[in-house]
C-alpha cells in the first residue's frame, strides 16, 4: 500500500489527563474538583461549589442530545416507561404524567442477603433474595396535581436531555403552560423536582414518599420534611427523606406528606441512602451512619438554595462528563425528525431507512445511563439502579459470565473511563471475601468444577455476586479471568500505572488460582505429533452444552489472556520477575482451540461435536475475538482460525436478543463486516411490543423470556453503543484502525471526538463518503502507535499530554 | 351459576368459550346469509320515529349489579316502582333539558323476586304486584307527567310459563289458544331457550303479539325493547330466527295506533341488518355492556368490545333505526368502575357512532364530572346530528382516529388510546382528506384550540380519548391512485384480481391469504417523506395486513371490518417514500388479510 502525505500537527499538552479534559475545565470553572473520584458511601459532604455562571447550552445545542416523547409513562410500565436519572448511585424513573408525578427511586446499595457462603448440597451457592440477596428499591415518591388530569391537556410533550442529565415535561392547561425538570444532582446528592409555570397558573397538591418495604413516614411540620428510615433483615440501615418549597402559596408538612397551595412554583428535593460502606472488614456496614438523618440534612442543605441554583450545581458537574465525546453519524431527514422517539423507532423499523440521529441517539443514551448509573458507588448490575419492584429478575445482580463486563466495555471507548472506576472498586473490596470463600469452598467436594489436583489458591467468583462478598448459582471458574480482562483492558486505555498497580493483586490472584487449576493433557495434532498441553479442569461453557468438560474454548482463551497481561503488568510494575517466567511457561503450553473437521467451527469443548444449540446467545467459544482480540483479520492468525471463527459466528445468527446482538455485533466490526455489524444494532432499535426482544419506549433494552413477559436488561444499553464505537475505531496497544466497519448508512460524513484509544490515547475523527478526513490522536499516556486507514498507515510518536492532526489518510 | 329455579334469568355472563363455539359451529353449518327468510309484513316503518339515537334511562344496569345496596332484595330486585318513580323524577330534574327523554323498564316487571313469571288470563306478562303496586299504567302515566317518554320490555317468544297446557285463550282473538301460537312440537327460541318459538304460519300468533302491543299501547308505552332476538343473542339457526317475531311486532304496534320505538336486543347478526333496519328503530350490536360485578360495568367488561365491534355496523345505521351500544354508564365514576378516562372515551364512542344514548346510573347519584359527561352538548350533538355515522380511519390498533365529515365541511374526529398506558395520537389531516391548516375545536374542554397545520398530536391517558370538531382551511392534497387490479402490479401466491361493484375500476384483488401478497409496483412521489398512505378495501370482518413500502418491514395492521363483502372503506397508514419509484406491498403473512380496491398516495409532502 502506499503511504499518503499524512499532514502531522503537534500540539503541546495542557494538562496530564486529557480524557477527563473537559470535565476539568468545567470543574475548575465551579471549583468542584473534589467530585472526581466520590465518596463510595452515603456520606456527609462538604458544599458543593456552585457555578458562577450558567452551565446551561442553548436550546438548539440541547436538542442535539434530546429523547423526546408524546405522552407520559404509565405507573404500571415504570421500567419500560419510565425516563432514568440518577447521580451515580441514587437513581429514579419517572412517569412524567402531568397529574401523578411518579419517581421509582433507588439506591445503588440497598441490596438483601449477606456473605452466602455456604454451597448447596449440588454445589451451588443459594440463590435466593434472602440469603444471596437482591437489590431493592428505596422509595417512591408521588406528587399529585389533581387539576392536571392528562385528559384536559394539550401540546403534553417529556424529553430527556441526554447532555445535561435533566427531563423536561410540559403541557398547557387553559393558556397556562406548566414545565417541570427533574435531575438527580451529584454535588447536592439529591434529587430535585422543579414545577414552573407561565400565564398565570399555580400549583395545588400533595408530595408523599413512601418506603417500599412496609415503612412509615412521618411529616415534621416544623421541619418542613417528611421522611423514613428502616433497617433490612440483614441488618443494612437505610432512609429517605423530602421537602418542598415555593416563593408563593402555602406548604405544610402533616401527618405523613407535605401538602400545597397556591403556589406560583415548586422545589421539591428528596434524598436518600443506606449504611452501607465498601469494607469487608467491616462488613460492609458504617454503624455510625443514621441514614434518615443524613438524608434530612441533604434535603435541607439543598433547599436553601433556589431550584435554579440547584440545576445549575447539577448541569455543570453532568455536561462535563457527558461532554468527553461526541458523535455524528450523519443527518436524518426532517420526517424523522419531527416523530418522537416511540415513533422513530417504529418507523426506523418499519421503513427500515436509516436514522443516523437516533443511532447516534441510542449511544449517547447508553452514556447518559453510565453517567447516572456508575459514580462514585456500587457498579451497574443487570439493570443497573433502574427498579420498578422489589423483585427483580435474576436479583438485578452481577453476572460475571458476560453481563457486567458488557456493562463497562462502552466505558472507556466511549469518553466515560471515570465511570469504570465503580467496577474496579467494587472487584477490590470484593477480593478478600472472594478470595477466603474460594479458598474455603471452591474444592469442597460439592462442587463439581472442583480442582482435581486438590490444590487451591487466588480467587474466583460465582457466576453471581452480589455487594457482600458473596456468590449465587454456580461456581464460576473462569469468571475471575474476564474480570480482570477487563481490568486489565482499562489500564490499557488509560496506560495508568498507579491503578495497574491496585489491580495487581486481583490479576496475581487470578493467575495463581489457575496456576493450580490447569491439568496436563495429551493432544494429536494433524500432523500426528503428540504434545502435552495444559488445560482448564471441569468446567461449563456458559451456559449451555455439558456441565463437566475438560479444556473448553471459553477458558483457554481467557487463562492465555490473563497469563499475557500478567506478563505485561509484571514487567510495567518491576514485580514478581520470577513468578513471571513461571506463568509465561504456563502459557507456552496451553491448549488453544482448534477448528472442528466436523462443523468448520471453532470449537467450544475441545471436542469436534457442537454439544450445544447452535444459535445459543452466548459467544463464549468467540471470547478470543471479541472482547479478547486473538483472533483477528490479519495474517497474525492462521486462515484457519479466522475461518472457523466467522464460521461460528456465522451459525450463531443474526436474530437474537439485546446483548447478545450487541455482542455479535462487536465480533462482525473484528470482523470488519460493517453491514452485519449495523444489523445487529438496528435489531436492538426494533420497539419492543408486549415484551418482545428491543427497545422499549423509553430505550431500555427488553428481552422476551417468556411470550408476552419482556424483562429489562440493561447489558445491552451499554454493548451496542461499545459496537458503534468499534464500528469505528479499532485499537490495542501499538495498533489503531480508523473506521474499520463503517456501514453505509453511517458513510457520507460524520465525525466522532473523545473515544478511547488501547494503548493510552483519545481520537477525534472526521469521516466524508467513507473515508476519514481528519483524525487528531491525543496522549493520555500512550507514547508509540500506529494509526491505519483506508490505504494509509501512519506510526505517531507523543508525548502524554500531547496531541497531533492528521490529514489526508486514505 | 344459580339453581334451576332461575334458569331463565336473563344474565349474560355466559359469555363462556362453549357457547362461542357452540355458535361459531351453527353458524357454519347454516350460514345466516341462508337462514330462512322471513314473509315480508305490509306496512313498512313509515313512522318518524328515530329520526334522532333516543336518550334516556334504563333499569338494567342497576338491576344486573352487586353494587353495595343496590339489590337488596336478591338479584335484580332493584326494579321497583318506587326506585323507577324516583329516576324519572332525577332524570326530569338533571338531565331532560339535554335530550334525555326515555324512563325504560327492563326485565323483571312481571317477576316476583324470585324471578317467577306472572301472566294474565291470556298469557300476557303481567306486573308483579309487589315491584308495580299500582300496574304499570301507573309507572307511564307518572313518566309521561315529567314531560318523559315511558318504555318496557319483553322477551321474544311465546314464555314456556305462559303456554298453560296450550289452552290458554289469545286475548281479541276468538278460537284461539296458545297451542295454536307455538309449534307443535314446542321448539324453543330467544337467547335464553325460556320461550316457545311462535309459529306465524298460524294467524293467532300474529294475535297474540297484537296482544301484547295493545296492552303496552292501553298502558300508554313508547318504546318496547324486545330482547333475546335471533339471529343474535349468541343464538343461530332456523329455532332462533326470530325476524318474523320482530316483524309481527311492528305489524302489531302499527294497529295500535300508537307510536311505539322497537328496540331489538341482543348481540343481533349483521347479516340480518337490513330485516333489523325494515322492521326496527333500532338494535344491540354487542353484548351487554353490564359486568354483572361490584360494579355496573367494567372497560374489559364489556365496554371496550365495541371499538372491535362497531366499525362493522357504520353503514346500517340512519334515521329510523340506529346502532345500540348498549347502555352509557358514564355518571358515577365509582358505581360505573370506570377512569374518567374510560368514562369519556365511552361517551365519545358512543356519541360517534350516533348510538342512543341511554345511561344505566343511578340519576340521584351522578358526579360533577358525570354530569359534565352526560350534559355536554357539543358531544351530545355529535350524536344527534345528521353527519354519516364515524369510522375508524386509521388501521384500529392500540391507538386509533375515527372521523365522520359533517355537513358544513367540518369533521368530527376522536383520538383514542385504547392501550394500558399513556399514548400519544395523531390524527393525519390526509387521512381525512384534506391538508394545510385547520382550526381545531375540543369539545370535552369546550375550548379552541387554534390552528394546526397538517396534523393533530395529543398525549391520552390509558383508554382515554379526545373529540374534535376540525374545519379544513381549504387545503386539498393532490394525489395519486393507484388500482389493485393494475397490470402493473405483481401479484403472489392466492392473490387474484376479482369483480367489486363497491369499488373503484369495479374491480379489486382477493385472495390474500396464508402468503397471498399484493406490490404496488411504481408509486411516484416527488420528495422523501412519510406518506399518508390511503388503503380502500373490502373486508366483511376484521382482517390484518402488513404493509411496507420498498425494503422496510412494514408493520401488521388490523382493518376494521367494512360490514360485508361488497362494501368498500378505506383507512390511512403512514409509509416511508423516496422521491420517484417505490413499491407499497400489502402482505397476508400467515393469516387473512382484506380484499384491496386501491391505493391513493400524495404526490408530495
Amino acid at each position: 500500500m502506499e503511504c499518503t502525505t499524512v499532514d502531522v500537527q503537534h500540539t503541546a499538552a495542557r494538562d496530564n489527563t486529557p480524557s477527563r479534559r473537559g470535565f476539568l475545565a468545567l470543574a475548575a470553572a465551579v471549583g468542584a474538583a473534589t467530585a472526581l473520584g466520590g465518596p463510595a458511601a452515603f456520606t456527609a459532604s462538604a458544599a458543593p461549589a456552585r457555578p458562577i455562571a450558567s452551565p446551561m447550552l442553548s436550546a438548539a445545542d440541547a436538542a442535539k442530545n434530546q429523547l423526546w416523547w408524546g405522552a407520559p409513562g404509565s405507573a404500571k410500565s415504570m421500567i419500560e416507561q419510565g425516563l432514568p436519572i440518577g447521580n451515580g448511585r441514587l437513581a429514579a424513573l419517572a412517569s412524567n404524567d402531568p397529574a401523578d408525578e411518579l419517581l421509582m427511586i433507588t439506591d445503588a446499595t440497598l441490596w438483601t442477603g449477606g456473605l452466602n457462603d455456604k454451597l448447596q448440597s449440588d454445589g451451588q451457592f443459594p440463590y435466593g433474595r434472602d440469603d444471596f440477596g437482591s437489590l431493592t428499591m428505596l422509595a417512591e415518591l408521588t406528587v399529585a396535581l389533581p387539576d392536571h388530569d392528562l385528559g384536559n391537556v394539550n401540546n403534553y410533550r417529556r424529553s430527556l436531555d441526554l447532555a445535561q442529565g435533566l427531563i423536561n415535561t410540559s403541557y398547557d392547561i387553559s393558556g397556562v403552560t406548566y414545565r417541570r425538570q427533574i435531575f438527580a444532582s451529584r454535588p447536592d446528592d439529591a434529587i430535585v423536582l422543579y414545577f414552573s409555570q407561565q400565564g398565570g397558573g399555580s400549583y395545588t397538591g400533595t408530595v408523599s414518599l413512601a418506603g417500599t418495604h412496609g415503612e412509615s413516614t412521618t411529616a415534621n411540620s416544623a421541619g418542613r420534611y417528611a421522611s423514613f428510615g428502616a433497617s433490612l433483615a440483614n441488618g443494612l440501615k437505610y432512609g429517605a427523606a423530602v421537602t418542598a418549597y415555593s416563593g408563593t402559596g402555602r406548604v405544610r408538612a402533616d401527618g405523613t406528606s407535605i401538602t400545597f397551595s397556591g403556589c406560583e412554583d415548586l422545589t421539591v428535593v428528596v434524598s436518600g441512602g443506606t449504611n452501607y460502606v465498601p469494607d469487608a472488614a467491616t462488613k460492609f456496614r458504617d454503624p455510625s451512619l443514621a441514614p434518615e438523618r443524613l438524608a434530612r440534612t441533604k434535603v435541607l442543605n439543598a433547599a436553601g438554595h433556589s431550584a435554579s441554583t440547584l440545576l445549575h450545581t447539577h448541569v455543570a458537574d453532568f455536561r462535563a462528563v457527558f461532554g468527553q465525546l461526541d458523535i455524528n453519524l450523519g443527518t436524518s431527514s426532517a420526517a424523522q425528525r419531527e416523530l418522537d422517539t416511540l415513533e422513530r423507532l417504529r418507523a426506523r423499523h418499519r421503513d427500515d431507512i436509516p436514522d443516523p440521529e437516533l443511532e447516534a441517539a441510542y449511544l449517547q443514551f447508553g452514556r447518559y445511563l453510565m453517567i447516572s448509573g456508575s459514580r462514585g458507588s456500587l457498579p451497574m448490575g443487570l439493570q443497573g439502579p433502574w427498579l420498578d419492584g422489589n423483585d427483580p429478575d435474576w436479583m438485578a445482580d452481577y453476572h460475571t459470565d458476560i453481563n457486567i463486563q458488557m456493562n463497562y466495555w462502552m466505558a472507556d471507548r466511549a469518553g466515560l473511563s471515570d465511570c469504570f472506576d465503580a467496577f474496579t472498586d467494587y472487584c477490590l473490596v470484593q477480593l478478600p471475601d472472594w478470595t477466603e470463600v474460594t479458598q474455603r469452598l471452591f474444592n469442597d467436594s460439592s462442587n463439581r468444577y472442583r480442582n482435581s489436583s486438590g490444590k487451591i489458591a487466588g480467587w474466583t467468583v460465582a457466576i453471581s455476586t452480589n455487594p457482600y462478598g458473596g456468590g449465587g448459582w454456580w461456581w464460576h471458574p473462569a469468571g475471575n479471568a474476564w474480570i480482570c480482562q477487563s481490568l486489565f483492558e482499562h489500564y490499557e486505555y488509560t496506560q495508568d500505572r498507579a491503578y495497574l498497580k491496585k489491580i495487581y493483586p486481583l490479576l496475581k490472584g487470578a493467575v495463581q488460582f489457575w496456576e493450580a487449576r490447569l491439568v496436563t493433557t495429551t493432544v494429536t495434532d494433524e500432523s500426528g505429533t503428540e504434545r502435552e498441553v495444559l488445560i482448564a479442569d471441569s468446567d461449563w461453557s456458559p451456559e449451555q452444552g455439558p456441565l463437566d468438560a475438560k479444556g473448553i474454548t471459553y477458558a483457554q482463551e481467557l487463562v492465555w489472556n490473563l497469563f499475557g497481561n500478567y506478563r505485561t503488568a509484571t514487567e510495567t510494575l518491576g514485580k514478581d520477575a520470577v513468578y513471571r517466567r513461571t506463568v509465561d511457561g504456563l502459557r507456552a503450553r496451553l491448549y488453544l482451540p482448534v477448528v472442528s473437521p466436523k462443523t468448520g467451527w471453532l470449537e467450544e469443548w475441545m471436542s469436534p461435536d457442537n454439544l450445544g444449540e447452535t444459535t445459543h446467545r452466548h459467544l463464549s467459544p468467540l471470547i478470543g475475538l471479541f472482547p479478547g482480540d486473538r483472533i483477528r483479520p490479519d495474517d497474525s492468525t492462521p486462515k484457519d482460525i479466522l475461518d472457523g471463527a466467522t464460521a461460528l459466528l456465522t451459525a450463531r445468527g443474526m436474530n437474537s436478543f439485546g446483548w447478545a446482538n450487541a455482542w455479535r455485533s462487536l465480533c462482525w466490526a473484528r470482523l470488519k463486516n460493517a453491514e452485519n455489524a449495523y444489523q445487529l444494532v438496528v435489531n436492538n432499535l426494533k420497539p419492543s411490543v408486549n415484551g418482545s426482544n428491543g427497545s422499549a419506549m423509553n430505550l431500555f433494552d427488553i428481552y422476551e423470556v417468556e411470550t408476552g413477559r419482556g424483562i429489562f436488561q440493561i447489558e445491552a444499553n451499554f454493548g451496542t453503543p461499545a459496537a458503534i464505537v468499534e464500528m469505528l475505531v479499532y485499537s490495542r496497544p501499538g495498533h489503531i484502525e480508523l473506521l474499520p466497519a463503517l456501514p453505509a448508512a453511517w458513510a457520507a460524513s460524520g465525525s466522532v471526538s473523545g473515544v478511547g484509544v488501547r494503548g493510552g490515547f483519545v481520537a477525534d475523527i472526521s469521516w466524508k463518503n467513507g473515508k476519514v478526513t481528519r483524525a487528531t490522536l491525543k496522549s493520555v499516556g500512550g507514547r508509540e502507535t500506529t494509526v491505519v486507514a483506508g490505504g494509509a498507515s501512519r506510526k505517531v510518536s507523543l508525548k502524554p499530554g500531547e496531541s497531533v492532526t492528521l490529514r489526508g489518510l486514505g | 351459576m344459580r339453581s334451576s329455579s332461575y334458569s331463565v334469568l336473563p344474565a349474560r355472563t355466559l359469555r363462556t368459550v362453549v357457547v362461542f363455539a357452540l355458535t361459531a359451529g351453527l353458524a357454519a353449518t347454516v350460514p345466516a346469509a341462508q337462514a330462512k327468510t322471513p314473509v315480508p309484513r305490509e306496512t313498512p316503518a313509515t313512522t318518524p320515529a328515530a329520526a334522532k339515537p333516543y336518550m334516556g334511562w334504563s333499569s338494567w344496569s342497576m338491576q344486573s349489579s352487586k353494587y353495595p345496596g343496590l339489590n337488596p332484595d336478591g338479584d335484580y330486585s332493584y326494579l321497583t316502582e318506587a326506585n323507577v318513580l324516583k329516576q324519572t323524577d332525577a332524570l326530569a330534574a338533571k338531565l331532560k333539558n339535554y335530550g334525555y327523554n326515555h324512563v325504560n323498564i327492563d326485565a323483571g316487571w312481571w317477576m316476583d323476586k324470585t324471578w317467577k313469571t306472572g301472566f294474565d288470563q291470556y298469557g300476557r306478562q303481567t306486573p308483579d304486584p309487589v315491584r308495580f303496586p299500582h300496574g304499570m299504567k301507573s309507572v307511564a302515566d307518572h313518566i309521561h307527567s315529567k314531560g318523559l317518554k315511558a318504555g318496557i320490555y319483553l322477551p321474544v317468544g311465546l314464555e314456556k310459563e305462559a303456554y298453560g297446557e296450550g289452552r290458554t285463550p289469545i286475548w281479541n282473538a276468538p278460537g284461539c289458544t296458545t297451542a295454536d301460537v307455538v309449534y307443535s312440537d314446542l321448539r324453543t327460541t330467544n337467547g335464553w331457550d325460556n320461550a316457545y318459538k311462535l309459529n306465524f304460519d298460524n294467524p293467532c300468533a300474529q294475535k297474540y303479539i297484537d296482544s301484547q302491543a295493545q296492552q303496552f299501547a292501553d298502558w300508554g308505552y313508547d318504546f318496547l325493547k324486545l330482547d333475546g332476538v335471533g339471529p343474535g343473542s349468541f343464538k343461530s339457526g332456523d329455532n332462533y330466527d326470530n325476524v318474523p317475531d320482530v316483524a309481527a311486532w311492528q305489524q302489531a304496534i302499527s294497529t295500535t295506533g300508537r307510536p311505539i320505538h322497537l328496540e331489538l336486543s341482543w348481540s343481533l347478526d349483521i347479516g340480518h341488518a337490513a330485516d333489523w333496519k325494515k322492521y326496527s328503530n333500532g338494535w344491540r350490536i354487542d353484548t351487554d355492556v353490564e359486568c354483572y360485578c361490584n360494579t355496573l360495568v367494567t372497560w374489559e367488561n364489556s365496554v371496550n368490545d365495541r371499538w372491535d365491534d362497531a366499525p362493522a355496523w357504520s353503514r346500517k345505521a340512519g334515521p329510523g333505526g340506529w346502532n345500540d351500544l348498549d347502555g352509557i354508564d358514564v355518571g358515577n365514576g365509582e358505581m360505573d368502575g370506570l377512569t374518567k378516562a374510560e368514562r369519556q372515551s365511552y361517551m365519545t364512542l358512543w356519541a360517534i357512532n350516533k348510538s342512543p344514548l341511554f345511561t344505566g346510573d343511578d340519576l340521584t347519584r351522578l358526579d360533577s364530572y358525570g354530569v359534565s359527561l352526560l350534559t355536554n352538548k357539543e358531544v351530545i350533538a355529535v350524536d344527534q346530528n345528521d353527519s354519516p355515522v364515524a369510522r375508524p380511519v386509521t388501521p384500529v390498533g392500540d391507538q386509533q382516529v375515527w372521523g365522520t365529515k359533517n355537513a358544513d365541511g367540518s369533521h368530527t374526529v376522536a383520538l383514542f388510546n385504547l392501550a394500558d398506558s399513556p399514548a400519544s395520537v395523531t390524527a393525519q389531516w390526509a387521512s381525512l382528506g384534506f391538508t394545510g391548516n385547520a382550526s381545531v375545536r375540543d369539545l370535552w374542554n369546550k375550548a379552541d384550540l387554534g390552528t394546526y397545520k397538517n396534523k393533530i398530536t395529543e398525549a391520552l391517558p390509558a383508554h382515554g380519548s379526545r373529540l374534535f370538531t376540525i374545519k379544513p382551511g381549504g387545503g386539498t392534497p393532490t394525489t395519486t391512485g393507484y388500482e389493485a387490479e393494475s397490470a402493473a402490479n405483481t401479484l403472489s401466491g392466492n392473490a387474484s384480481v376479482a369483480g367489486c361493484d363497491a369499488c373503484s375500476g369495479g374491480k379489486k384483488v382477493g385472495g390474500l391469504y396464508t402468503g397471498g401478497k399484493l406490490r404496488f409496483n411504481d408509486v411516484t412521489v416527488k420528495k422523501d417523506g412519510i406518506y399518508t398512505v390511503q388503503i380502500a378495501y373490502v373486508s366483511g370482518d376484521p382482517r390484518s395486513v402488513t404493509v411496507s413500502s420498498d425494503s422496510g418491514n412494514g408493520t401488521s395492521e388490523k382493518f376494521p371490518s367494512t360490514g360485508d363483502w361488497s362494501t368498500a372503506e378505506t383507512v390511512s397508514v403512514q409509509l416511508a417514500l423516496k422521491a420517484g419509484s417505490n413499491t407499497i406491498t400489502l402482505d397476508s403473512g400467515s393469516g387473512y388479510a382484506p380484499d384491496v380496491d386501491k391505493i391513493v398516495v400524495p404526490q408530495s409532502v
